[in-house]
Formats: C-alpha cells, structure tokens, sequence
C-alpha cells in the first residue's frame, strides 16, 4: 500500500483541483482530506457518510465550584485572562482558556480538572467516485492538527488494507507546522502543486526543505504555467536543481474554477479535455512508486 | 551497538512504522548482548501537536546510538536528536524490523546528515 500525498505550501495553486480529479479518475484508491482547516474535497466528491467518529483534542480547564476556595491565584497566573468571578463564585471562559494547564497545577486545593474537548467529527464516507473518503469536519475555532491528521490517515490506512487498496491518496494540509508533518510523515511520494507567482514558488521552496527532511520522493505539477514566464522559469530551474520529477504543466484555465463551481471534478467537467491528462498524471506518479 | 527501530509492533517481524514521532513502538536491540526490548509509544496518539520532539526525547532516555526508520524525523525532532551522539538511517519503510536490520547491516539504508 503507497501513500501520496498532495501539498502546494501556498492556497490558491490548484491542490484540490487536482486531488478531485485524480481521485475521479485513481483505481485502488482511498481518499484522505487532511486539508481538514479548511476542507472542500466533499464539495465535489459529494460524500455519504458511513461512520462518523467524535473527535476530542486538547483540553480545557473547568473549576469545580464544590471545591474551589475563591483564593483567586488561578485567576492571577492565567495569561489568557481566561478566568473570571461574580463574588466568589469562579468560573473558566472556555472560549478564552487555552488549555496551558498553570491553573490546574497552581490551584492550592485541587479544584481545577482538565478536560478534554470534543472539537469535531472524523467521517468515513462513499463518494459519486470509484473511492472511499475519510474526511473530517472542526467545530468553530477548533483547530487542525497533528493528531487529526494522524487519525484521518490512519482510518484511510485501514480502510485500504480492508478492502485490498493499493493507494491513499492525501489531500495535505497548507504551510508548514504540524498537521503538514503529520500529513508527510509515513508517505511514498509527494506532490507539489504549485504556480508562478513569488509566494507560490516561495511557499514550494519552504514546504519543500520540509520534505527533504523526511527524504520522500517528490512530483511537482505547475498551474498557470503560462501567467508569470519568468517564475515558472525559476520553478522549473529549482526543481531541476532539487532532483525533483517535472509531473505537468498546466496552463491557466478557466475550467477549474468553473467545475468547482458546479462542485464537478474536472475530468467530470469535461472528460475530453481532462482525463487523458490526469490519467497521465496518475500514471506518471505511479511508476515513480514501482 | 544499541539499535532503535521506529515500529508497528514489538518483535523482529513486526513492520517498520514510517513515522517517527508518531511511531506505535520503539523497538531497541543490543547488539552486544543480543537482546531485544521495545517501548509502547502509543499514547502519543492523544498528542495533539510536537509529537516529534516528544519521541525525541524518549530516545534521549534510552541512548541508542544508531536510528532505523523510514521517512526521519521532522526539524524540530532533528534539532534535539541531533544533540545525541546517534546516527539515523531512512528508508526502512515497508520492511520488517529483521529486513531493515539486515538491511543496515548490509549498508543499504541512508544515512542522514
């Protein structure tokens, strides 16, 4: 079973375009949407859901009225100012508290529990395409991170090994902080969907030296080829010097914004145009994993 | 030699987990006197976020000199690993612990700088 996962370090370049149409065209294939900050994979995989999961992450400090002494001092220490009183009576704003814990280990009688928040959903879904979706939904200001990124993979892992899957397929998340390690972390091949522009070819860069250090082989597609020559220059330039495999070069096309909008993958959107090239592009990533 | 695999289980057949910090098992073979112990990194599961500097610093406890596992470690976890005296090779992914072990011994692992 491979893993590839799919990154682009900028927003904007591509990457779900791409994710979408490879997944409506990818055999033996299970999906993953890591990119769960801001997940719109099921915007056009149009997913049923088959099992979802509640999912918990981080704490929360909570006083136990029973036992607090109104001394104050957790509402001394916290930095957060997420600690507030009506007389004696203490009272932690969840949505302030951070979850840092000072409370919790300062409170001279013990009355400061942490507890662990639910702060979405994982799901596992059937999608319009040949593949199943493990996808996962936050609740407002929940964040993404590691730990659900390692779920997702990890449910997409099993899935595949169930059902006799070759490949996942990840959706990564954007930047460079955790649940972007947590998304490369176990992977085959990446690929790097960028464009021409300075902070796409400077994002690429950035997400990439984080790539070289897990040593995953690395794919590069560049969208928009044509709207800037002179940084598609540069891309192809660095990339060569990188050693990494020149997957496509897609020029600037109004249908990607016009699937989306009809919530279509492009190779749904018009087939003619598209699945020749994304089958190319599929089998290109492939052979890299023979 | 002291030798830490990164795995998804506790003995020699067990498979070479890719992952570093969020490794299941840490797997430590003495070569000196031949024996085998692991650590349950399981719980590392409930980790939210720095689950790479948080394995790190386990190893730190069992001073293995060499690391085998499959993609290495992410920056953060390299900073600190790199205060250790330890060599880590990659691209045991997909092995068990015995191939990967051959495998080094065999020179066929990368060793990361």
């Amino acid at each position: 079973m491979k893993e590839i996962v799919i990154i682009s370090g900028k927003g904007g370049t591509g990457k779900t375009s791409v994710a979408a149409a490879l997944a409506s065209i990818a055999s033996q294939t299970v999906m993953a949407d890591c990119d769960v900050d801001a997940a719109d994979l099921h915007l056009i995989l149009k997913p049923e859901t088959r099992k979802s999961e509640a999912f918990f992450s981080g704490v929360k400090a909570v006083i136990d009225p029973n036992k607090c002494s109104s001394c104050g001092l957790c509402q001394d220490i916290c930095r957060f100012d997420a600690v507030c009183h009506q007389g004696s009576v203490y009272r932690i704003d969840p949505l302030d508290c951070e979850g840092c814990g000072y409370c919790h280990h300062i409170c001279p009688v013990d009355a400061i529990d942490l507890q662990e928040q639910q702060v979405g959903y994982c799901y596992i879904s059937d999608t319009k395409y040949d593949c199943q979706l493990v996808h996962a939904k936050l609740e407002a200001g929940a964040d993404n991170s590691g730990k659900l990124v390692a779920k997702v993979k990890k449910d997409a892992k099993e899935i595949a090994r169930k059902t006799g899957m070759n490949y996942i397929l990840v959706d990564g998340s954007p930047g460079i902080g955790c649940p972007v390690i947590s998304s490369l972390s176990g992977a085959d091949f990446v690929l790097l969907v960028t464009e021409p522009t300075l902070s796409g070819l400077g994002d690429m860069r950035r997400v990439n030296q984080l790539v070289e250090q897990f040593k995953i082989p690395t794919g590069c597609l560049i969208n928009k080829s044509d709207i800037n020559p002179e940084v598609t220059e540069k891309i192809r330039a660095y990339i060569q010097g990188k050693d990494i495999l020149q997957v496509d070069e897609i020029p600037y096309d109004e249908e990607f914004s016009q699937a989306i909008t009809l919530g279509q993958s492009l190779v749904e959107f018009n087939p003619a145009k598209w699945q020749p090239r994304f089958t190319k592009i599929w089998q290109t990533i492939i052979k890299e994993l023979q | 030699m002291k030798i830490a695999f990164t795995s998804a289980g506790t003995n020699w057949d067990a498979q070479i987990d890719p992952r570093f910090g969020r490794a299941d098992f840490i797997i430590f073979y003495d070569e000196e006197k031949d024996e085998i112990s692991s650590f349950d990194n399981r719980n590392i599961i409930k980790v939210a976020h720095g689950a790479g500097p948080q394995t790190a610093q386990k190893l730190f406890e069992f001073k293995p000199q060499v690391l085998i596992t499959g993609n290495g470690p992410g920056g953060n976890a390299a900073a600190i690993l790199s205060q250790m005296d330890l060599r880590i090779f990659t691209g045991a992914g997909g092995m068990t612990v015995r191939e990967a072990y051959e495998a080094y011994k065999n020179g066929k692992l990368p060793q990361s700088d």
